[in-house]
């Protein structure tokens, strides 16, 4: 009984402690974007007043050209998911169900390339795309992402697919529809979830890639959010805090929201990605 | 005859198969395989930007980054990083997943809130610290001075400059650990804790006996998982330091991009294929650890 009772109090404790942990950075990201002076804290001169001043800067002023970074990543990163998903569902769809020779290679031949360092790829892939004219464009950074995120959207659908009884596919058969017919009115539909999941890891992940995006972009015409505030800075070579703050603020909040209301769908992704050699 | 038939339909389901895997092995052959070859064609070379000229040299640059005292210390940073940050990240990874695992109120809200740090995005993430560890107005320094403690300029000096990226990265890295453990105690069958709770096991030992050993294999899989990917760590380095104080804190990664900037693409190159081998060498543990063609069937 005593035992129970303390490990009752250490289990609400460390419930406390983890929600800390967690949260603190963010919701000071949200103060700081708020605060008419960032520097509220350094100076007993200066006392925390909110205002709205940060949000209308970093949306209207044109030489930080946040609007157009965030278009960008978020034109990138929908394309990238659209693609991704499609080509992988497509594979997934071959490697579980249609025999053919070296196809069980398949998915550890791509588990394989998820293990290559970024860096290892942009010594070669910057002067290709340089070569291609793609300095500055959104092919330059959507070819890259779509085979970064391919083995882990691969891995979600295979083990996913492998579930559904083949059963279903030979009825499909068996009543004329071809294969890709099969797999766009019966595995698809019946895949929503793990599709969702993969869309919204591959969402994320295109969203948030910075190395590839800071080399293959140098002005706003491709640049994407991480680079943009990665690279923010005020006329002087101070940091426009407040700024940076309501940017990271307007980019993060739809992805926790996201990440908030698919909560399950974003952790059976992770751990079908992670887990799948279990 | 019905033979030729089955034959003919195998052979056009073949067919099929590798046309619907070809947009895949396309893009990932271009934009993955053919870099990772070039880079290390790149290596073999002298190859400076501006200087038309780019003779092959063999295994030279590998030699000159071999024998740099800079490239080891950055290997020894990278490596240090990796097994720190994954150390406490397993340590704090765990600890969530044990708490989420229990019955608790508000334990749905708890799984929501241990995603956000994985929702934002590193560079943010990175910013954010850096805000906080700002030295004339950070939090942390503004949290030291209420207690009377006098600033520290935590991005100044090499170790502080470690650590301030080491609970960085962990901050945003340990969601993904809490998931993946979280996923393999779920798999624990509860009758287990409950026949050694008749055998009077106390709690320390039901977690030593029974959690732990059925942990094991998810733990190791995590572990190789997150380590790989600590090795290339670059985003948040590049942020938070720049891989300063005078390239203190400077990743393999990073020490390789620096050189592209530079634009010594050789010298880059084989550092990048460096890194590459290192990671490789982890991966070929986890291929190994992971057992992943028993996975398939």
């Amino acid at each position: 009984m005593r035992e129970e009772v303390l490990k009752r109090i250490l289990l609400i404790i460390g419930a406390i402690l983890m929600a800390i942990i967690c949260l603190f950075p963010f919701i000071w990201m949200i103060v700081v974007s708020f605060a008419e002076d960032p520097t509220f804290l350094g100076s007993p001169l200066v006392e925390y007043k909110s205002t709205l001043e940060n949000y209308v800067r970093v949306l209207s002023d044109p030489t930080l050209h946040f609007p157009a970074y965030l278009k960008n990543s978020i034109i990138i990163a929908s394309l990238v998911t659209l693609t991704t998903v499609s080509i992988s569902s497509l594979a997934a769809y071959a490697v579980s169900r249609i025999e053919f020779k070296g196809r069980l290679l398949i998915p550890i031949f791509v588990l394989g390339l998820s293990m290559f360092p970024q860096i290892s790829l942009v010594g070669y892939l910057f002067k290709f795309i340089e070569k291609l004219g793609w300095v500055n464009t959104y092919q330059a950074l959507y070819f890259p992402y779509v085979a970064w995120t391919l083995p882990l959207s691969l891995w979600i659908l295979l083990s996913y697919f492998s579930q559904l009884p083949k059963d279903l596919d030979e009825a499909a058969m068996i009543d004329g529809a071809s294969r890709i017919k099969t797999l766009t009115t019966i595995i698809l539909p019946l895949s929503a979830p793990a599709l969702f999941s993969t869309a919204l890891l591959v969402f994320i992940a295109a969203f948030n890639e910075f190395m590839f995006a800071l080399l293959f972009t140098t002005d706003h015409r491709a640049r994407t959010v991480p680079v943009g505030i990665a690279l923010f800075q005020g006329v002087h070579g101070e940091i426009p805090w407040g700024s940076v703050m309501a940017a990271s603020v307007i980019s993060t909040i739809p992805l926790v929201i996201m990440a908030l209301l698919f909560q399950k769908y974003i952790v059976s992704g992770l751990t079908a990605g992670a887990l799948k050699g279990e | 005859m019905d033979n030729n038939l089955t034959s003919k339909l195998k052979y056009r389901e073949a067919k099929l198969g590798y046309l619907m895997i070809l947009p895949l092995l396309t893009v990932v052959l271009v934009f993955i395989i053919l870099p990772v070859m070039g880079t290390f064609w790149i290596s073999l070379h002298r190859d400076v930007t501006f200087i038309p000229e780019k003779p092959f040299v063999g295994l030279r640059n590998y030699l000159r980054v071999l024998s740099a005292r800079e490239f080891w210390y950055s290997t020894f940073v990278t490596v240090s990083f990796s097994f720190v940050s994954v150390s406490l990240e397993t340590i704090l990874g765990l600890s969530f997943a044990l708490i989420l695992n229990e019955r608790l109120k508000g334990r749905g809200v708890l799984r929501a809130i241990v995603l956000i740090p994985w929702a934002v995005p590193t560079i943010i993430s990175a910013r954010t610290w850096e805000l906080m560890y700002n030295y004339s107005y950070g939090l942390f320094n503004w949290i030291l001075s209420i207690l009377g403690v006098s600033p520290v300029n935590w991005l100044g000096t090499p170790i502080s400059a470690f650590f301030a990226i080491v609970i960085a990265d962990v901050w945003k890295t340990t969601p993904f650990m809490t998931l993946l453990l979280l996923a393999g105690l779920q798999a624990i069958p509860q009758d287990l804790y409950e026949a050694a709770l008749i055998d009077g096991a106390s709690m320390f030992e039901r977690f030593k006996s029974i959690t732990l050993p059925l942990l094991k294999p998810v733990l190791i899989v995590a572990l190789i998982l997150r380590t790989i990917d600590a090795l290339r760590v670059f985003d948040i380095i590049y942020v938070l330091t720049g891989g300063g104080p005078g390239g203190a804190t400077t990743s393999i990664s990073l020490l390789a991009f620096n050189y592209y900037n530079l634009g010594d693409y050789g010298i880059g190159s084989a550092i990048s294929i460096l890194t590459f081998v290192l990671v490789l060498s982890f991966t070929i543990v986890y291929l190994k650890v992971g057992r992943f063609r028993e996975g398939l069937k």
